[in-house]
């Protein structure tokens, strides 16, 4: 998928650098919504990996704190426009 | 008994009024002290909307609290709040080392910006 040149995601690929590991973040908090929002798209899922480049490790802490802040109804489980 | 560090956020129904949030606030705080808990701070936002609706209402008024408690206090805790019907959602969480120092960060607003643009992050 990667290889190929004219995938429609190829062009998502950005900077692989993960931006936790870069600005030295030790714990991801659940109640940063204006963050957390920036990993997600506009149907308010997340978004995977290869599109934004984090860390496996941060990744995970990352999908911890949106899904503690949807339990809290700080962020849509699906976004309201396009139920 | 060994003490541990906990965050505590909770949504109280919108239905009441200013009194009586203030009540419950007051109550929480009560069972936190009453069972060995040092409250290190506690911070109301108010009422927020949700992004979704939530046993049919669309805002609640959220309290986020620290605290430095004993281990059986949690359960206690829970219980507490699961049997009041004011209280909507809660999330207890308990801090490790990590998140200790974020914490500490935090307090001091260091927290290094993940976005440059973004300047301050909310604690």
């Amino acid at each position: 998928m990667i290889k190929n040149p004219s995938h429609p995601k190829k062009g998502h690929l950005k900077n692989r650098e993960c931006k936790f590991t870069k600005a030295g973040i030790e714990y991801i908090d659940y109640k940063d919504t204006d963050l957390l929002e920036r990993f997600m798209n506009d149907q308010g899922k997340i978004l995977p990996r290869r599109v934004t480049g984090t860390s496996a490790k941060y990744q995970r802490q990352l999908s911890k704190a949106i899904k503690r802040a949807r339990f809290l109804g700080m962020l849509p489980y699906v976004a309201e426009n396009l139920r | 008994m060994s003490k541990n560090y906990y965050e505590l956020t909770y949504i109280i129904t919108p239905v009441l009024d200013e009194e009586e949030f203030k009540e419950v606030i007051n109550k929480v705080n009560q069972v936190l002290e009453d069972n060995g808990a040092e409250i290190d701070e506690v911070d109301d936002w108010g009422i927020r909307k949700f992004e979704f609706e939530m046993d049919k209402k669309n805002n609640g008024y959220y309290v986020n609290a620290y605290f430095h408690a004993p281990n059986d206090l949690i359960e206690k805790l829970q219980r507490e709040l699961r049997i009041d019907d004011r209280i909507m959602r809660f999330l207890t969480l308990k801090y490790d080392a990590k998140m200790l120092r974020h914490r500490e960060l935090q307090k001091k607003n260091a927290v290094p910006p993940v976005f440059e643009e973004q300047t301050k992050e909310d604690s």
